[in-house]
């Protein structure tokens, strides 16, 4: 009788079932994600490395008397890791919080983001160093083998568990929030801050359980998840960034949207892989970008927070490090001899990443929107220009061309969805667009999968000269680099670049002065994948190859952290940034997968302690020092530093 | 004066990043007393409260309450040591319920009032209980944004222009209200523009002019120093 469409019943329930249990964890991970982001106004990108600590802390528990043979500790089971491991992981929540979390409550959003971004690739690259992509396997307890025979399928017992006790946390902690006493101080806590500390209340460490609580519920997700899946370093990744697509859909202000949410996509995923298995890893990402078109704050939303975009721009205009025309001709010299210093196929590396990180930076830096899915215009022009080269037998140039005509179509297309949204959300949304393109390619035909499409042939510039010869792809690609570094010097010189830096500064301001900013901003997002479809083309060409790790989310990170080592929003500042980087990867490629953990550790020290970058920073000591020199006399004033309203935590 | 202040101010000065609002406050509270700080905008009223209050970061001199000095204290601390503040914009929480406003601040001394007080003073907040903070009309909002401290027990309050576009009948009860305070034996600091609400309320005045006080004016002297005190706040 429920013969759907040739879909026999055990397979329906069974992907339902299915769908119900990710639906659970995306429930009680999104919630944590929830309540930090409402209270701590922080994006928590770690959430996801904070559930993986969670299934390693019940597999270490199992497994103490392996790894500590001489103390003669027990084996502590599924049921104490159930209570231990959420405590342990909320402690360390807690000293994260302390420790940097804190630090940033009062800088604009994107640092928060781009805070909890390195923390999560230092933990999982940490844990990848020890552990590597192989999964570890974790029992099914004892109480909970076997399983219940429904007539139509057979339900395994830890499964009704999981989806039971899940649920039971959920609706507890949606008790607490709305309806207890506690929960009553969260809220107004949420709203105004200093209000509540001037009726007594410690607010900051209010912030700081809160934050803990959160990180706790991702650490019984993970507890829970263990015996489900694989307990693995890479377990956390992938599903932070689905988190942050049920966040957008569910929308703000509403802890019960977001459990109702996580359930529901858990269910559509399910049902999307008994009916169209192709779609069930994008099908969340798409929801996504239905509802941000028709119900742009979400299915539970109540509004659209005005947040302003992140003016987070270390330049200074007047300095000789943003003068574009002085520095395009030194970049033509300079990049004329690097070639006969270093290996030319590094030096296309630098030049093809320099002008990733420079188009990107257009977008963070100069309009002051924080995206993180520029690895979809990177990438799909990296595929679209070795597809047609090699499949098509396209000349070099016209592949190039090709990739950059998709990536700004893609760009118009993804910019047009997430313009809808701002700050954080701006971030959460593109992450997610971008994702569509990465499984996309991970499932398409043509782009061969795991192995990408190899041996891209060069081919002749214009049919005459041969690109196969070292030298010459050289010289094509720092006339590219050139080419793109003008182009986006001239945009931001241009008056619609000041109307891109005027909304950075003041984006109502900026509509009052008569500008319709969604339509500046969607032009500069559209360039930027344009330019950024350049530098992937390029790159297609030079490494013959483009691959799934030109779309993968660590892409897009790379390009904020070239621009934030660099300085954001200086001309030059992803320029420097891409050399940093890419010396780094270089000269630490004998670390292995430590690496990731050095970039990481930049991420975070960079957001703490060097924000300017090194082009932001240096342009201040430059201009320290002329100012210096124009008044040598003056005795040095005593300025009072900034620093002036409480901080109380969540920056209003 | 001082050997019975409540609260007593010296030399309070207080900055907004760089620029300084206040320049060297001095005035004391007693015990009981309803006192006043009158000016125009901007002279610094607000600025002096949230001080008070450990809402500004920086500042210096002194502000000594029951002989003990909280300059430097975080906002919590001074809370817990009875002093309640009333914000200018009122700050109801439009994620609480009108009760849940209510009973959102902590109780730190023994003697604040009871729910049915309270409810007596405000027969409308009764009413409305259940409603969202921010449903209420602008009037029930001050009047719940004044009743949610009453019940902490705090000996001083801080009330920041409580009457501000408010109609002249609520300005009216308000006023009773805060009459009805003094009764009890509460210490308020009120901060108005309004100088005849603040007028038939108030045992002294203070006059503040670009962050310092520049006149006292005790009650019994507000007759005969009219056309003085409209001086100092005519636009």
């Amino acid at each position: 009788m429920f013969e759907l469409i040739g879909i026999s019943p055990v397979l329906l329930f069974g992907q339902v079932l299915i769908g119900l249990i990710n639906g659970v964890f995306y429930a009680m991970m999104s919630l944590g994600v929830a309540i930090i982001f409402g209270m701590l106004r922080i994006g928590n990108f770690v959430h996801g490395a904070q559930y993986m600590l969670g299934a390693f802390g019940a597999w270490y528990l199992l497994h103490l008397p392996d790894l500590f043979p001489g103390l003669g500790l027990p084996s502590l089971g599924y049921w104490w890791a159930l209570v231990l491991v959420p405590l342990g992981v909320g402690l360390i929540g807690a000293l994260m919080e302390r420790l940097f979390i804190r630090k940033v409550y009062d800088l604009e959003h994107a640092y928060g983001l781009l805070l909890t971004v390195g923390l999560a690739m230092v933990i999982e690259g940490i844990f990848n160093v020890f552990y590597g992509a192989a999964g570890q396997q974790y029992g099914v307890p004892d109480s909970l083998r076997g399983g219940v025979n429904l007539g139509f399928m057979f339900m395994p017992l830890y499964r009704i568990w999981v989806i039971v006790a899940g649920l039971v946390v959920c609706a507890a902690t949606w008790y607490v929030i709305e309806r207890t006493k506690l929960g009553a101080y969260l809220r107004a806590a949420t709203e105004n801050p200093d209000l509540v500390r001037a009726f007594g209340i410690n607010v900051p460490r209010m912030l700081m359980l809160t934050y803990a609580f959160g990180v706790g519920l991702a650490g019984l997700a993970g507890v829970m998840a263990a015996p489900i899946y694989q307990v693995s370093p890479q377990m956390g990744q992938s599903i932070i960034i689905t988190i942050f697509a049920v966040v957008v859909i569910g929308g703000m202000g509403s802890i019960f949207g977001a459990i109702v949410t996580g359930l529901m996509l858990g269910v559509v995923e399910g049902l999307t892989k008994a009916f169209y298995p192709q779609g069930a890893t994008t099908v969340i990402f798409i929801i996504m970008a239905i509802v941000l078109v028709f119900r742009p704050a979400g299915l539970f939303g109540k509004e659209t927070s005005a947040h302003q975009p992140s003016d987070i721009a270390a330049a200074r205009p007047e300095s000789i490090l943003e003068n574009g025309r002085l520095w395009l001709a030194v970049f033509a010299v300079g990049g004329s001899l690097l070639p006969f210093l270093v290996y030319p196929v590094f030096a296309m590396k630098m030049l093809c990443l320099a002008l990733f990180a420079s188009a990107y930076n257009l977008v963070f830096g100069y309009v002051g929107l924080l995206a993180f899915g520029h690895a979809a215009f990177y990438g799909s022009s990296a595929y679209v220009a070795a597809h047609t080269a090699s499949a098509f037998g396209f000349p070099t140039e016209l592949a190039i061309l090709s990739g950059v005509a998709v990536a700004t179509a893609l760009g118009g297309l993804f910019g047009w969805l997430a313009i809808r949204r701002q700050g954080l959300y701006f971030a959460m949304i593109t992450l997610a667009l971008a994702q569509i393109v990465y499984f996309y390619a991970v499932q398409a035909s043509w782009t061969n999968g795991e192995d990408g499409i190899q041996s891209v042939p060069r081919g002749h510039l214009f049919g005459i000269v041969d690109l196969d010869q070292p030298l010459n792809m050289y010289f094509f690609v720092l006339a590219i680099f050139l080419a793109g570094f003008a182009a986006i010097y001239r945009i931001v010189r241009s008056p619609f670049g000041q109307v891109l830096k005027s909304i950075r500064e003041n984006e109502p301001r900026t509509t009052s002065l008569g500008y319709s900013t969604d339509r500046f901003k969607l032009l500069a997002f559209t360039l930027s994948a344009g330019l950024a479809g350049l530098a992937g083309g390029t790159k297609a060409i030079v490494f013959q190859i483009a691959s799934l790790t030109d779309l993968y989310f660590m892409t897009s990170a790379d390009a904020l952290l070239m621009t934030l080592i660099g300085g954001v929003g200086t001309l030059l500042g992803p320029v420097v940034g891409a050399v940093v980087v890419v010396t780094m990867q270089k000269e630490l490629a004998t670390l292995g997968s430590w690496v990731i953990v050095v970039q990481g550790a930049a991420f975070v020290l960079f957001v703490l302690f060097l924000r300017k970058g090194i082009v932001g920073t240096l342009e201040d000591a430059l201009a320290r020092r002329a100012e210096r020199r124009r008044r040598p006399a003056d005795a040095p004033t005593a300025a009072p530093v900034a620093g002036d309203e409480v901080a109380a935590g969540k920056p209003r | 004066m001082t050997e019975a202040a409540d609260l007593a101010v010296a030399g309070l000065s207080a900055w907004y990043g760089d620029s300084q609002a206040l320049h060297g406050m001095d005035f004391a509270v007693r015990r009981g007393e309803v006192v006043t700080l009158l000016g125009r905008n901007g002279a610094g009223k607000t600025t002096t409260l949230r001080s008070i209050m450990g809402l500004l970061r920086r500042k210096s001199g002194h502000v000594r309450f029951a002989g003990e000095e909280l300059l430097g204290r975080l906002p919590e601390y001074i809370a817990r040591k009875g002093i309640a503040y009333c914000p200018e914009e009122r700050g109801i929480f439009s994620s609480l319920s009108v009760e849940e406003n209510l009973d959102l601040p902590p109780v730190v001394a023994p003697g604040g009032m009871s729910h049915a007080d309270i409810y007596a003073l405000f027969p409308n907040l009764a009413e409305r209980r259940r409603s969202q903070g921010t449903k209420l009309s602008g009037g029930e909002q001050q009047m719940l944004a004044i009743a949610r401290i009453l019940r902490t027990g705090a000996t001083l309050l801080l009330l920041d222009e409580p009457t501000e576009g408010l109609a002249p009948v609520i300005v009216k009860q308000i006023g009773q209200v805060i009459g009805q305070l003094k009764a009890r034996g509460l210490t308020v600091l009120l901060v108005e523009q309004n100088f005849r609400f603040a007028a038939k309320l108030a045992d002294r005045h203070y006059v503040v002019e670009h962050g310092r006080i520049v006149d006292t004016i005790a009650a019994a002297d507000v007759a005969a120093s009219m056309s003085r005190i409209e001086n100092y706040l005519k636009v």
